[in-house]
């Protein structure tokens, strides 16, 4: 057997590799809204990162706590990071797992799927299914989902002090457009 | 090569594949992200640790509110609910200007005083793409004693009311829970009372505070004066307090032989001791207001 082959058939697997399709995060946002009896709160985050996987229906994001911005003042923003999230220690936010419908990314249309998944928020693990909007058009992959966080769920307590001031269930809007990943 | 060596490459590269394809994998791919500048923030909760300015400064286009008070000494007894009886107080409120530049003003009942301060952070604590290992804030204050001439005879001049005071302020949050500050100081007055004593006051001061919960902590400073500057029965303020944090409040709780609540009055004025009681207990209540609400960028 000579040279050739065998880059041939290297280049076969890693044109298998490229075939597992995967889609990243172009641009994406993260927006949360506590709406409470005293105070409105809504803070939001461009840095949000992701991935599909087209082949196994496969997906991850994750959003650093740490890149929202807007709240009502710099101090609540502190105190977000600081008291509520604790992102030092957990850094982002995650959610991963894999998309139950079974949909063809190479045919445009809009699909409503159902995400199952592990979303970790302030280092808690809840398996979620969460609807979301898929969008395909030309290659690109629009996602679009809505969905609520309970703070208890995630261990995130609230002084009773402040209770009015924060919602127990947080609003969160996600919108992504996934392109082909560069190799 | 034979056939097995080429169905071992064929075999590590497909596996490689598979792998790739996991969904945990995925989450791991998200991983490689670019460094980015990690600013250290809430080295203290707010920008004073008890009578001191901490390292912190107003964040830009906030408005904060300080009502603080200063009740007698303990030694006072009974008679006096153990200086609860009389109160010195100090209202004033600081704006950042931007997120290293605050201003603030403020007025003391004791000896009358007013003063203002521009405080500049000149280096932030960071790590990441950029390591920085202190903060670093550069203050200068003005207080005017404004009480009657106690000699209104003689020529006064109002020079004679004016203290300034510069310092610089250096300090690391070390953890999560304890930061650290060391604020070379020096207090100039223009009027002394004698000879004897120095109108370019030079002092040390440190303070630390260690984080208790999320939204308690213990401060503690102290302001060493160096020697030979002041007369015979002034002492160094050693102070040590709780914040408590409530949302936009933070309630400073503590006790201290300053009476003064001003850096002029805290290096130069302090003339009662731990030792014999004679401590104030006192309070700084802060209430900070956005005036300029910050943009989304």
């Amino acid at each position: 057997m000579n040279f050739t082959w065998i880059i041939a058939l290297i280049g076969l697997t890693f044109g298998q590799l490229s075939d597992a399709k995967l889609y990243e995060v172009n641009e994406g946002s993260v927006d949360f809204r506590s709406d409470a009896p005293l105070e409105l709160i809504e803070a939001s985050s461009t840095e949000l990162k992701g991935l599909i996987n087209a082949e196994e229906r496969t997906f991850a994001f994750s959003v650093p706590m740490s890149s929202f911005e807007g709240f009502n003042s710099p101090l609540q923003r502190v105190h977000f990071n600081e008291n509520y999230m604790e992102s030092k220690h957990y850094p982002n936010a995650t959610f991963s797992g894999k998309i139950i419908e079974n949909i063809n990314f190479t045919k445009d249309g809009l699909y409503t799927v159902r995400a199952k998944g592990q979303l970790n928020v302030h280092g808690i693990k809840r398996e979620r299914i969460i609807r979301s909007e898929l969008q395909v058009e030309e290659g690109q992959i629009e996602v679009h989902a809505n969905f609520t966080v309970l703070l208890a769920e995630h261990d995130i307590s609230i002084p009773k002090i402040v209770h009015q001031k924060i919602a127990e269930e947080i609003a969160v809007e996600i919108r992504a457009v996934f392109l082909p990943k560069m190799p | 090569m034979s056939k097995f060596s080429l169905f071992l490459l064929l075999f590590t590269l497909g596996s490689g594949a598979v792998l790739y394809a996991q969904e945990d994998d995925l989450l791991a791919l998200l991983g490689e992200e670019e460094e980015t500048i990690e600013y250290a923030n809430a080295s203290f909760k707010t920008n004073r640790v008890i009578n001191l300015h901490s390292l912190e400064s107003t964040s830009a286009g906030v408005l904060d509110i300080k009502i603080s008070h200063r009740f007698g000494t303990l030694n006072r007894g009974a008679y006096e609910l153990f200086g609860l009886d009389n109160a010195s107080i100090r209202i004033g409120g600081d704006y950042g200007i931007t997120d290293q530049l605050t201003v603030g003003l403020g007025r003391s009942s004791y000896q009358k005083t007013f003063d203002g301060f521009v405080k500049y952070k000149f280096l932030r604590q960071s790590k990441g793409k950029k390591v920085m290992p202190i903060t670093a804030a550069f203050l200068a204050t003005t207080a005017i004693q404004s009480m009657k001439w106690q000699n209104p005879d003689r020529e006064n001049y109002f020079s004679s009311r004016m203290y300034y005071t510069f310092q610089l302020i250096l300090g690391r949050k070390f953890s999560e829970n304890f930061s650290l500050q060391v604020s070379p100081t020096v207090v100039h007055r223009n009027l002394v009372k004698t000879v004897a004593e120095a109108h370019d006051v030079y002092a040390i001061a440190a303070a630390g505070r260690i984080k208790l919960t999320k939204r308690v902590a213990l401060n503690a400073e102290y302001t060493y004066v160096l020697p030979d500057q002041l007369l015979p029965g002034f002492r160094n303020a050693l102070s040590v307090g709780f914040d408590i944090e409530t949302g936009g409040h933070v309630f400073q709780l503590h006790f201290t032989n300053s009476t003064s609540m001003i850096e002029p009055g805290l290096v130069t004025q302090t003339v009662e001791t731990w030792g014999n009681g004679g401590i104030h207990f006192g309070f700084n209540v802060s209430r900070v207001f956005t005036v300029v609400r910050p943009k989304i960028q």
